[in-house]
């Protein structure tokens, strides 16, 4: 980008030129406002980190080493972490502002990341879930962003197959998805222990490692895998979960834990349950922490949740749609799509609208919104 | 990261730039192709399957009746034909998986399978056990497990009971009558609601009435159809009875009926009618497309397999024991995955995104 806008001087010829030209881009930076970013794959096979815009202009195109899963926005500077999914080994820090790659981190000696990744809210921490490939145990790994990103902590997850890790806003807890499944890069993707998996949700003290509390599902319900999760300001998790045992049996697939207290399942009508087809794939609450969205892609639909009170409260259609993020309203979320349709809809006023667009790709499993 | 100063236009410029590279894509069929396309599917392929699963279950279920009222063995002989008659019939139409079969779960009514910690056999010895009275209602099966109320609970009936198990009105032989009932109504239930609105809201995509909001995304159904079976036919109905090391032909799809081979003959059969043989059909838009050496290599893999199909000594559940049948099998299993990826490649022409995040999600 540099050369180009060099080269582009140069051709002017002339400085005078440049001040009017340097508002004219203040004025365009001032519309142009990022909305979301995302991984994303294209119709070659390639896999980008994008960042979107408000009428869905692309802000920032980063070509990535592999498929990656969640992306991450940093509570204070122009960053964004893209992190490889399963059994992946990257992590990529990309300056949106300065349209380049800042680090690339690469998972330790005998480990991988799972995918998911999250800056601690006073954006000082990078920390990941990752798989100890020798032992199959999870880890929660914590880097330092001061001095290139050194480990600085390293703790148990306490379970097999961590996936998505939460902070709980304002406080030093961690909330860690255990989704129990036990896979090995020898192996690729396959899933080694369905009949013995035990998943569980952990919460954990950033600061020491300390398990604070950890809790499991009934037991008959041990193949219901916990591995999307978010977290409001008074520790509520929402829970999206997915079923690895046989097709066919109608079990909840969200579920809501509340500090202290056991899992408790919620359940969808039964015919909206049934049309979630055993899988969910994201979780978010809104702005106000009282209502979420969880997504069911292979049933092509987004559900809508109130955690006070613990009920569905509606669905709609969205085809392969499971990224999910919430804007700066109550109740508003944006849904992304694998056949590269964004939705944005607002639960109060029952409305959905399409998101401008200028690209064809097919947006992976996660969104991140920016903080505007 | 002082950056805020930065003038952002190197970016616009970049992005307007990338946005003329990025929408370089292959000339897609058009609305009015896609929407040709679904209506000879449905009229042509769709409907008249789903019809011939209506009729043949009707015949099961009186053929069912008939062998209560008189259990003997032309009865139950005309019972078998009738199952074997109605398992064609759905093997023919087991791989549409969207629409009227998947209301309330239709499909894993009509077939549990593949069942692989024995719920079938489990609730079926709870039911004989206990033969309760008020088990002998469809309404029982509304409610009742996934593993009672289909066609392969019906077949461990039919193929594994006596003339004299069946005799005096047994229970036995009134469970088997309440499921083939059950799986009429279920077979009517879906060509009803194909009739009366599903086919319209294929045909009027992009409307508000419409669950499509195009007609290239209902096409996105159909290519599912053609494609997603043909992994899970390799993998459940083919390399699961082949083993690790070991053969399991009791892992083979229908073997008390003796039919498992049969299954995967009419699946590719019918599979190749929705690829190529309706009026307006996948093979004539690839070849539209410019894609006729692709749509040449995709027909020479369907003979491969059905030739090779013919080829294999019956039933599996004894055959498998011979390694002659082993190389057969692994020898269609890649075929199968080549017709599956020459397929899923034309899917880029035909500009056809199956599904990201729920085929391959995390």
């Amino acid at each position: 980008m540099e050369i180009n806008r060099r080269h582009f001087c140069q051709i002017l010829g002339s400085a005078v030129l440049l001040p009017s030209l340097t508002l004219a881009a203040d004025d365009a930076s001032r519309s142009a406002k990022p909305k979301f970013a995302s991984a994303a794959k294209d119709s070659a096979g390639q896999f980008h980190l994008y960042l979107i815009g408000q009428q869905g202009e692309v802000m920032l195109d980063h070509l990535l080493p592999g498929r990656a899963h969640h992306t991450e926005v940093h509570p204070q500077l122009p960053l964004l972490a893209c992190i490889a999914r399963r059994p992946g080994s990257f992590i990529d820090l990309v300056d949106y502002r300065e349209q380049r790659l800042v680090k690339r981190i690469i998972a330790g000696s005998g480990r991988h990341f799972f995918g998911h990744g999250i800056f601690s809210d006073d954006g000082r921490w990078l920390i990941t879930t990752e798989n100890e490939i020798s032992s199959g145990q999870g880890r929660v790994v914590i880097r330092a962003l001061e001095a290139n990103y050194p480990i600085i902590a390293d703790y148990p997850s306490d379970g097999i197959g961590p996936h998505e890790l939460v902070q709980q806003p304002g406080s030093p807890v961690l909330i860690v998805a255990n989704g129990g499944i036990h896979t090995h890069p020898d192996h690729g993707r396959e899933k080694l222990n369905l009949d013995h998996m035990q998943p569980s949700l952990l919460r954990l003290n950033i600061l020491t490692g300390k398990r604070l509390e950890q809790q499991q599902l009934p037991a008959h319900l041990h193949q219901l895998s916990i591995r999307h999760i978010d977290t409001n300001q008074q520790g509520t998790t929402v829970i999206a979960l997915q079923y690895q045992g046989d097709k066919g049996h109608n079990l909840p697939l969200v579920a809501v834990h509340h500090p202290g207290q056991p899992i408790e399942l919620l359940r969808a009508p039964p015919a909206v349950n049934l049309a979630m087809k055993g899988y969910c794939g994201s979780a978010r609450f809104d702005h106000s922490g009282r209502f979420a969205a969880v997504s069911a892609p292979r049933g092509d639909l987004i559900s809508f949740w109130d955690l006070h009170e613990n009920r569905f409260i509606s669905s709609i259609k969205s085809r392969d749609g499971c990224g999910l993020a919430a804007t700066g309203n109550s109740t508003e979320f944006i849904i992304s799509a694998g056949t590269g349709r964004c939705l944005r809809h607002n639960l109060q006023r029952g409305t959905t609208v399409r998101l401008p667009s200028t690209i064809a790709t097919a947006w992976d499993n996660h969104l991140a919104t920016l903080p505007l | 990261m002082n950056s805020a100063t930065k003038p952002l236009w190197p970016i616009l410029l970049g992005a307007s730039l990338l946005l003329t590279a990025v929408s370089v894509v292959h000339a897609a069929p058009s609305e009015q192709q896609w929407q040709s396309l679904n209506q000879s599917l449905v009229e042509e392929h769709i409907l008249p399957r789903y019809r011939a699963l209506q009729h043949s279950s009707a015949e099961l279920a009186a053929s069912t009746t008939a062998l209560c009222h008189q259990p003997e063995s032309v009865q139950l002989e005309n019972a078998q034909e009738d199952f074997q008659q109605t398992m064609d019939a759905w093997q023919e139409v087991q791989h549409i998986q969207f629409g009227p079969i998947e209301t309330l779960m239709r499909n894993f009514s009509m077939q549990f399978w593949p069942d692989k910690k024995n719920l079938i056999g489990k609730q079926l010895n709870l039911l004989l056990q206990q033969q309760n009275p008020d088990t002998l209602n469809v309404e029982y099966l509304y409610r009742a497990s996934i593993g009672v109320k289909g066609l392969p609970a019906l077949e461990r009936l039919l193929f594994t009971s006596s003339v004299h198990q069946l005799a005096n009105n047994s229970y036995r032989c009134q469970l088997s009558q309440t499921i083939a009932a059950y799986i009429a109504i279920n077979s009517q239930a879906t060509l009803d609601e194909w009739n009366n609105g599903y086919s319209d809201s294929l045909s009027s995509a992009g409307s508000q009435n419409s669950y499509y909001d195009s007609h290239q995304e209902a096409a996105v159904d159909m290519m599912k159809s053609l494609i997603e079976p043909i992994e899970a036919i390799r993998d459940q109905k083919i390399l699961r009875p082949l083993g690790g090391g070991q053969v399991r032909p009791k892992r083979s799809e229908s073997w008390r009926s003796q039919r498992s081979l049969r299954n995967i003959q009419l699946n590719i059969a019918s599979i190749r009618h929705l690829y190529s043989g309706t009026t307006n059909s996948v093979d004539s838009l690839l070849r539209k497309q410019g894609r006729g050496p692709q749509a040449d290599n995709i027909n020479a893999l369907f003979n491969r397999i059905e030739q090779q199909l013919k080829t294999v000594q019956t039933p599996l559940v004894t055959s498998l024991y011979q390694p002659e049948t082993v190389d057969q099998l692994r020898q269609i299993s890649d075929a199968l995955q080549q017709l599956d990826r020459g397929l899923s490649a034309e899917m880029l022409t035909l500009n056809i995104q199956l599904g990201f995040n729920s085929r391959d999600g995390d």
